[in-house]
């Protein structure tokens, strides 16, 4: 049996319904706190620090912006679209139709890529607006946007069919993705850091995401060639065998 | 020739150890309307829900028009429509959202499913509630809505799980016509119901489970012609006292 295209295509119809019925919560909430991030590190704080690798404080500090509410964006979309139809049961209707494992999450992260990628473009624009934007490898930066979407999605549908309640869909969020991507060098660079603590850094994801779309808008990467995005291409295939087994298993799906 | 429905020693135990369907057996023919009657907790839904691919069964087989409902499940599910008992819907969307989004996950073109999307929201009396939200309907509208996306891909087995449950007789009459109709054009039918009278009316053949077991099968005619009718072999059947079994001796 071939591919269920049209299925396909309906289910990123519904989700892509979805999350057009929050606007505010999908798009103009990532959008003002990256905006308030700009101001405060653009005109607050940037014009007291010095530049680093040549670049103006907030065009060092721009792409770590945009990869957190990238990371946010796509976690909060496939875990929360997972976690509701379940909770009002219309995730059967996906069950009782002739959809293969694959194409239903391939429908979801199509829609986590699309939140990412439009999240991401309105602060690429607010960036330009500061003077901040530029991109130095197109092919890179767009890798790093859809490979981290999609790994966030992953994640998000993992946490979205595991969790029973709202809290345990939101922990990952408070206790995770947060305080990483806080500590992932979106601030500052491994150098600034004292020594022992470096290798919190090494040992932070986060540091390779952001490192690698930072490498691709300014050219300032701080790790080995091909190291981030190797690292990132495994745990697209760790969690998606994950995400795989919990679809043919019907773990959180099938009673 | 096939049959429609076909259950072989279906066993399905829930994680936590609950036996909810024993050992149930069932051969639907092609074209049968067929009851499948029981009291609640006796196996019915999650039989239903076996069949369709919301559960997986524990053991047996299950067969569509001959087709392994586990092993080829995609082909299976094309052949099968399920109205099911609770509204397992999308609350937020739009009654013709939920029939359009049901017909394109079963691969039908967009001509296709507007073309049946109309005809069934207005079969069903759902064209002034269309743009609605789905949690702003009364109960009888949102049954209305379920069995509407029940039928948008033209199932050849309709499978319906109480769908009169909380509807008022003018729609419960419209809809025993239709299926009544669809029926007639060879779709094979699975209903269940606590309306005994609605089984006695719709179904030709009929099957009592208990404690997940089916415990009596045979044509309807042949249940309800002994003394107090279909309502007494019910009872006798699942096990209920003699002395509350109306016109028995």
């Amino acid at each position: 049996m071939g591919i269920n295209w049209i299925g396909l295509y309906t289910i990123i119809r519904r989700e892509v319904s979805r999350m057009w019925r929050v606007p505010v919560q999908a798009f103009v909430a990532p959008w003002i706190s990256a905006l308030l991030f700009i101001f405060i590190f653009g005109s607050v704080v940037g014009g007291r620090i010095a530049t680093i690798g040549g670049h103006r404080y907030l065009e060092f500090v721009l792409p770590g912006i945009l990869m957190m509410n990238i990371v946010n964006a796509a976690f909060l979309q496939s875990s929360s679209a997972i976690y509701f139809s379940r909770f009002v049961r219309f995730v059967e209707e996906i069950l009782v139709a002739p959809l293969s494992y694959a194409e239903m999450i391939a429908g979801s992260l199509s829609v986590v890529v699309l939140r990412a990628s439009v999240t991401g473009v309105g602060i690429l624009l607010m960036g330009i607006a500061f003077g901040a934007s530029s991109i130095e490898s197109w092919p890179l930066f767009i890798f790093w946007i859809v490979s981290v979407s999609t790994v966030f999605g992953l994640l998000g549908i993992i946490v979205g069919l595991w969790s029973k309640n709202f809290e345990q869909l939101n922990m990952p969020v408070v206790f995770f993705l947060t305080p990483l991507s806080m500590v992932g060098g979106v601030f500052n660079t491994v150098a600034m850091l004292p020594e022992w603590l470096r290798w919190i850094a090494w040992a932070n994801p986060f540091f390779y995401f952001i490192n690698g779309v930072r490498g691709a808008m300014i050219g300032v990467d701080e790790t080995p060639p091909g190291l981030g995005e190797g690292l990132t291409l495994l745990l697209l295939v760790v969690l998606g065998g994950t995400v795989w087994r919990m679809y043919s298993k019907g773990y959180g799906l099938r009673e | 020739m096939t049959p429609a429905l076909s259950i072989s020693h279906l066993r399905k135990v829930y994680r936590r150890g609950t036996v909810a369907v024993e050992d149930i057996s069932l051969s639907i023919p092609e074209g049968e309307f067929f009851g499948f009657l029981g009291p609640n907790g006796a196996g019915k839904s999650t039989t239903i829900h076996c069949v369709t691919g919301i559960a997986e069964p524990t053991s047996g087989k299950i067969e569509i028009f001959g087709i392994d409902a586990v092993k080829d499940y995609r082909e299976a599910r094309r052949l099968i429509g399920l109205c099911p008992q609770e509204f397992n819907v999308d609350i937020f969307a739009t009654p013709r959202q939920i029939v359009d989004w049901m017909g394109g996950y079963f691969g039908m073109r967009a001509a296709l499913r507007k073309e049946r999307t109309d005809m069934l929201l207005e079969r069903f009396d759902l064209i002034p509630h269309q743009k609605k939200s789905f949690r702003e309907l009364s109960g009888g509208l949102k049954r209305r809505v379920v069995l509407a996306r029940a039928l948008i891909h033209d199932p050849k087995l309709i499978i319906l799980d109480e769908p009169t449950a909380g509807v008022d007789v003018e729609l419960r009459r419209v809809l025993w016509k239709y299926l009544q109709e669809i029926n007639a054009d060879g779709r094979t039918i699975l209903l269940t119901s606590h309306y005994l009278e609605e089984v006695e009316r719709l179904c030709r053949q009929v099957a009592i489970v208990n404690k997940g077991r089916v415990v009596r099968e045979g044509t309807k005619d042949e249940m309800a012609g002994g003394p107090g009718g279909l309502e007494n072999a019910y009872l006798v059947a699942t096990g209920a006292e003699p002395d509350h079994v109306p016109g028995a001796a």
